[in-house]
């Protein structure tokens, strides 16, 4: 790909500048003649109950080669070096493996982005300086990465939602005029990731139509962005959520609208525009990963959670002219043949296949299964252990290398290791052994 | 020096009068020593300080006779001529036939108490509060106790009692939850100068403050003076601090009929300067500009004031009080839980009236039976205000965005969403004791309380539609507590044996909306949550020898849960759990007293106590791994499990009267303590120290005083004092940049009492060296500050 390849020609440029680019140091720095790649892995520490990962966050990185190979074992809580955020850190490495970016969820510093040199093993060091986007979109902010070469990082946030009759202050508790609809205000910020600075920011309401705020349906968190095809629009992902207008009070189980993203111009961030799609009726947020991936064939696919009952998660897909194409219909209920399947992250990896990670059912388990997007077909990776205790919710990032996803699956407490999944062959094989330790779990190899 | 002020009084012309200090051989001050004119009915005893004074002598030649119980008693002829003020300091021989019989007499309720056997500190206000000192910070130096507060004056405070906090620790006046005050009349509010003495209760708690306290409890008692006086006191200082306070005691000697009244006034802008890596503005590209700035929103006033109508020492009564307490605040809020964002316009104000019936006589109906009842009805109200939309920086100017435009807050107001919140609370708190006493050495207690609240709340930044479905909450309590105390060996064993039962009732009423047949009807949705448990515990001390004691305590605490814990909270997704158990906490505590040692120029006293709190069943919530789901999902559980181990110890110094120095440790090891998970494997985090406890404090307080300085019979005192805090981890990882820094903060003071005795002048530093104080992670306390207080102080009058 172009970023290592640059990657390739910079080092080769040191290589001869200083010959020092050699085998022998490869655990000092990255090493260029084997167009090698670092592996950041990560483990959430438990804080007062076991899986919370309410301790911390835990990274350790291993090259490339190391993390596919099983003779080798990675222990983060014992080797790793912690990340600087009070509770499970929202990381993120750069395509090359080689910077790890990070926002500390929550505490003194949430909201802080910081950027990181990987030097293999628990040596993360710090670029530049550290940016705040707190003011704008909290302490605990939602944001990931563009896939546009690691320029680019949004975050988003909805703040307030309220009845458009309730009284701005005390004062003004007349009456305030008819119910029309409950609205928060979104924010929506690009940070530069190469400047460490914060690029852009909007702050707007996105209303939806008429009637369906009159029913009490509102956007009530954005996630997940992603660039289209073009570069000139960002698709979010939307949780919806409803009020009883009679009540105020929230509903917990209502008729869903369709799902609905946002789309809005990039890189001006204005001209929110809601897009629904009338196959399925889940939300597209995710929870701590990016759940919508835009593909070499220029469409964005994305995967639903909180379906409705019995209704199971779809994989939609959103065309290059941003609209959702309603004729392609995948449900990964039919496909996996099981009954409400519920994706609780995935990975686009090429060629049309990725990886789901789902649960199903009224079990907690986890299971992965290998997506062909273009026959709409799903199969269960059975090599991932089956374990009731494999509970991947929190499970943060991928590792995608060529036609290889890695990723690191270890059940709450145990032990486990790095898989390497060929997307294309639905080959599998075990990668380098995960050390665990009790109440905790690894939620990514980046 | 607050004990002279007590001698100052206006004497008839020609009349005489006779003062000084009882002191035993070991030179430690005697109360309650009586000293009367043989013959006569003119006599008066020695108070808490040991002064005494008998006045309204006609001219002539007595015999003085000086008696105590446990001392032989002396003669002293002396001679009056007219209007002699004669000084006369008497040392008193210990009896030791008598002492063996009756040890406790001739102490102060001080030493009284800390003599029971529980784990308790008595702290008394009286030198104290002739300085500029905040009741948080008096108790803060108490051993064992660590006062946490998030800012200056009025600013919220959690209290630690060895590795216990939080809502297992329980706060009372006289006895009373002071949850029936709310924030306006509370340690933030009342001036040491209206209090006569806190009791400091570590993890086992005597049967006449019984509530559900896990950890400990802190029982504020208010002056209750028993002579004609009058107090004030008016102090100024750093950050535009005001305080006053005054009370005062009125007894008409023929009916017995009785007025005490107080009040206070506290205000400060709280406008402080803070600095360093959390004070920082965030420019528009997000980058930080590290600033040093004052605090722009933190101002705090609170005033109030209570009446108490009745009558002392009839034959009906030996107290009856009919009063009221009112109180009232205003406190701006600067910042959340950590000081890297600063808030604009967020405030909160509360009110309480309170009406108050207490009612004490000893041997009531029959010899041996004590009855005492305090009931209390209180109407509570509290705004919270934040209603501002912009972020602010540190200069307390709207920050402003890239395009140019102010940023909004990501909440939609400075702390959360915008509220007006109006809560108002209906609190009735009604406790009684009955002690019977059989004979000197057996003793049953009784005590029952009754607590009720009912809570309504309004959010006025809410639709009119959706405060109509804001629901209500009331909570009922019962807590019986019966004690049986007993002496034996001669009064060496002292032993209280209790046990507690505890009763809760909670109705949770919610409005909702049924609809059926398309129709919408209003109804209410009702729950009711109903719990009992019992515990006990004991205490008990030992007198190895006169001069040391050993004391035991232990008990199976009990902390009942709390509302939200039982009703959850479908806001974020949690469901209710009608079943759920109270936390337990098996406390215990070992120490001895010893001392006064040395001789009567030097003395010692030493205490020290190890303790520990093995809390099971703590009320925590299961990972929800479907967190991500719109349904709601885990309650609260009795899962966790924690321990405090760790020692606390005092030592106490003094040199002939002048000099006085404490010096108080306290160390625990507080750590997760739920061991193995499913699969039998031990948690990283099993015996590992919770994060953000101050495990290891040290505080120090000396006083010099001089007399007789620049006036004749004037006395001069100086006051050093210094709070040392380690570091602590505020994160389970250890990561250095969630350490607090290691705190070593110095306080100095002066203090002039004028030959009248009547004023004394103060002046104190704070933070003398401007050390950057923390006592929560990323929120600073106040830097070097000056006060200057005068107290002014009449006697029967």
């Amino acid at each position: 790909m172009k970023n290592r390849f640059l990657n390739f020609l910079m080092c080769g440029a040191i290589f001869l500048a200083f010959t020092s680019c050699n085998e022998d140091d490869g655990a000092t720095g990255p090493d260029p003649t084997n167009d090698e790649q670092w592996v950041t892995v990560a483990g959430a520490a438990m804080g007062e109950n076991p899986g919370d990962g309410n301790g911390g966050t835990l990274i350790y990185a291993v090259s490339y080669e190391d993390a596919i190979n099983p003779e080798v074992s990675i222990d983060v809580y014992e080797d790793g070096e912690p990340v600087k955020s009070n509770r499970t850190a929202r990381i993120q490495v750069s395509e090359d493996g080689n910077t790890l970016f990070n926002i500390a969820y929550a505490g003194e510093n949430g909201g802080e982005f910081s950027r990181f040199a990987v030097g293999g093993g628990a040596s993360y060091v710090e670029e530049d300086v550290t940016v705040s986007i707190a003011q704008y979109a909290g302490t605990a902010p939602r944001w990931g990465k563009l896939y546009d070469g690691d320029k680019t990082g949004i975050a988003v946030n909805i703040a307030d939602i309220s009845a458009n009759n309730a009284p701005v202050d005390e004062n003004s508790d007349e009456k305030t005029g008819p119910f029309e609809y409950y609205r928060g205000t979104a924010t929506i910020l690009a940070l530069d990731l190469q400047n460490v600075e914060i690029s852009g920011y909007q702050q707007y309401e996105i209303p939806l139509s008429q009637e369906e705020e009159l029913a009490g349906h509102t956007i009530f968190r954005l996630d997940a962005p992603v660039l289209n095809q073009v570069g000139n629009k960002l698709i979010i992902g939307t949780w919806m959520r409803k009020y009883d207008p009679e009540s105020g009070d929230r509903e917990s189980e209502w008729d869903r609208l369709g799902t609905k993203s946002v789309v809005v111009d990039y890189p001006s961030l204005k001209n929110a525009k809601v897009i629904t799609s009338t196959v399925a009726h889940g939300d597209c947020s995710g929870y701590r990963s990016n759940v919508n991936f835009l593909a070499e064939d220029g469409n964005i696919y994305q995967a639903t959670q909180r379906n409705p009952n019995g209704e199971g998660s779809y994989i939609l897909k959103i065309t290059p002219d941003n609209e959702y194409d309603n004729s392609y219909v995948f449900s990964l209920d039919e496909a996996l043949g099981a009954n409400d399947v519920y994706v609780q992250t995935w990975r686009y990896v090429r060629n049309g296949k990725g990886y789901v990670v789902y649960r199903k059912g009224e079990s907690d388990q986890s299971f992965v299964a290998l997506v062909d997007l273009n026959a709409r077909t799903a199969k269960v990776v059975e090599e991932i252990p089956n374990d009731a205790d494999l509970s991947l919710h929190q499970y943060q990032g991928f590792h995608v290398s060529g036609d290889n996803l890695l990723m690191a699956v270890t059940p709450i407490g145990k032990n486990g290791n790095i898989y390497v999944l060929n997307s294309q062959t639905g080959e599998v094989t075990k990668g380098a052994q995960l050390i665990n330790k009790p109440g905790n779990h690894y939620i990514g190899a980046f | 020096m607050a004990p002279f002020l007590l001698l100052a009084q206006v004497i008839r012309k020609g009349e005489c009068a006779i003062s000084g200090i009882i002191r035993s051989e070991a030179g430690e001050v005697l109360p309650g020593i009586t000293v009367v004119l043989e013959g006569t009915t003119i006599g008066n005893a020695s108070n808490f300080e040991g002064n005494y004074q008998v006045t309204g002598i006609a001219p002539g030649s007595y015999k003085l006779l000086i008696s105590g119980i446990g001392f032989t008693a002396q003669h002293h002829a002396i001679s009056l001529q007219e209007g002699q003020q004669l000084k006369l300091d008497i040392q008193m021989k210990e009896d030791l036939q008598q002492l063996n019989e009756v040890v406790v007499e001739g102490k102060s309720i001080k030493a009284e108490i800390e003599e029971t056997g529980f784990a308790v500190n008595v702290v008394e206000t009286k030198k104290a509060s002739l300085q500029s000192i905040q009741t948080n910070d008096l108790l803060n130096r108490a051993v064992g106790v660590r006062v946490r507060q998030n800012g200056g004056l009025g600013s919220s405070v959690n209290y630690n009692l060895n590795g216990m906090s939080g809502n297992s620790v329980r706060i009372f006046i006289d006895g009373i939850p002071i949850s029936t005050y709310g924030p306006s009349f509370s340690l933030n509010s009342i001036p040491p100068s209206l209090i006569e003495r806190i009791d400091i209760y570590k993890g086992v708690i005597p049967a006449h403050l019984a509530d559900d306290a896990l950890g400990g409890a802190i029982n504020v008692i208010l002056k209750k003076e028993m002579t004609n006086n009058l107090t004030a006191s008016v102090s100024y200082g750093s950050f535009n601090t005001q305080q006053a306070s005054v009370s005062g005691m009125y007894r008409d000697n023929h009916s017995g009929f009785t007025v005490r009244a107080s009040g206070f006034h506290n205000y400060s802008d709280n406008n402080y300067e803070v600095w360093g890596k959390f004070v920082r503005n965030i420019l528009a590209n997000g980058r930080y500009d590290y600033v040093r700035a004052k605090r722009f929103n933190d101002a705090y006033r609170s005033s109030g004031g209570q009446v108490q109508l009745g009558f002392t020492n009839v034959k009906w009564a030996d107290q009856f009080f009919i009063g009221y307490n009112g109180s009232d605040d205003y406190n701006e809020i600067q910042h959340g839980r950590y000081m890297s964002i600063p808030y604009k316009g967020r405030f909160s104000t509360s009110q309480a009236h309170v009406l108050n019936l207490s009612y004490q006589k000893d041997d009531f109906l029959t010899k041996g039976l004590n009855l005492s009842f305090n009931g209390m009805v209180s109407d509570r109200n509290e705004i919270i205000n934040d209603t501002v939309k912009w972020n602010y920086n540190w200069f307390g100017e709207k920050s402003i965005g890239l395009n140019g435009d102010p940023i909004l807050r990501p909440d939609g107001a400075q702390q959360g969403a915008p509220t007006l919140n109006h809560i108002d609370r209906n609190v009735n708190t009604f406790r009684s004791g009955l002690t019977y006493t059989f004979n000197t050495n057996h003793k049953i207690v009784f005590s029952h309380m009754f607590y009720s609240i009912d809570r309504n709340q309004q959010d006025m930044r809410k639709s009119a539609v959706e405060r109509e479905f804001i629901g209500t909450r009331d909570l009922t309590k019962n807590i019986s507590a019966l004690a049986y105390e007993v002496e034996a060996f001669n009064s060496n064993l002292k032993a209280n044996i209790f046990g507690k039962f505890y009763q809760q009732k909670i109705d949770r009423i919610d409005p909702i909306l049924i609809k059926e047949n398309g129709e919408s009807r209003k109804t209410e949705d009702r729950v009711q949550s109903n719990r009992n448990t019992f515990g006990y515990g004991f205490a008990s001390s030992y007198t190895i020898k006169p001069r040391l004691l050993l004391l035991f305590s232990a008990e199976k605490a009990v902390r009942m849960p709390s509302e939200g814990e039982i009703f959850g909270s479908p806001g974020d997704n949690i469901v209710e759990n009608i079943g759920i158990r109270p936390e337990i906490s098996n406390n215990l505590n070992i120490g001895f007293r010893a001392g006064p040692y040395g001789n009567g120029l030097h003395r010692f006293n030493i205490y020290a106590s190890g303790f520990l709190r093995d809390t099971k069943d703590k009320i925590v919530q299961r990972i929800n791994p479907r967190l991500n789901d719109a349904v709601q999902t885990d309650p609260f559980e009795n899962l966790g499990k924690t321990k405090s181990i760790g020692f606390e110890a005092e030592l106490k110094y003094e040199l002939d009267n002048n000099l006085n120095i404490l010096l108080s440790v306290s160390r625990f090891n507080s750590v997760y303590n739920l061991r193995y998970d499913a699969n039998g494997n031990e948690y990283n985090n099993y015996n590992q120290q919770l994060p953000n406890e101050p495990f290891f404090t040290v505080n120090s307080n000396a006083q010099y005083t001089l007399n007789d300085l620049i006036q004749k019979n004037s006395a001069i005192n100086f006051n050093y004092s210094f709070g040392f805090v380690d570091r602590f981890y505020t994160t389970w990882l250890e990561i250095e940049d969630f350490r607090t820094p290691r705190q070593f903060i110095q306080d100095v003071g002066v203090s002039y009492v004028f030959p009248n005795k009547k004023f004394v002048v103060s002046a104190d530093a704070r933070n003398i060296f401007d050390k950057q104080a923390y006592d929560n992670f990323a929120v600073q306390k106040p830097g070097r500050a000056f006060y200057l207080k005068i107290n002014y102080t009449i006697n029967n009058f």
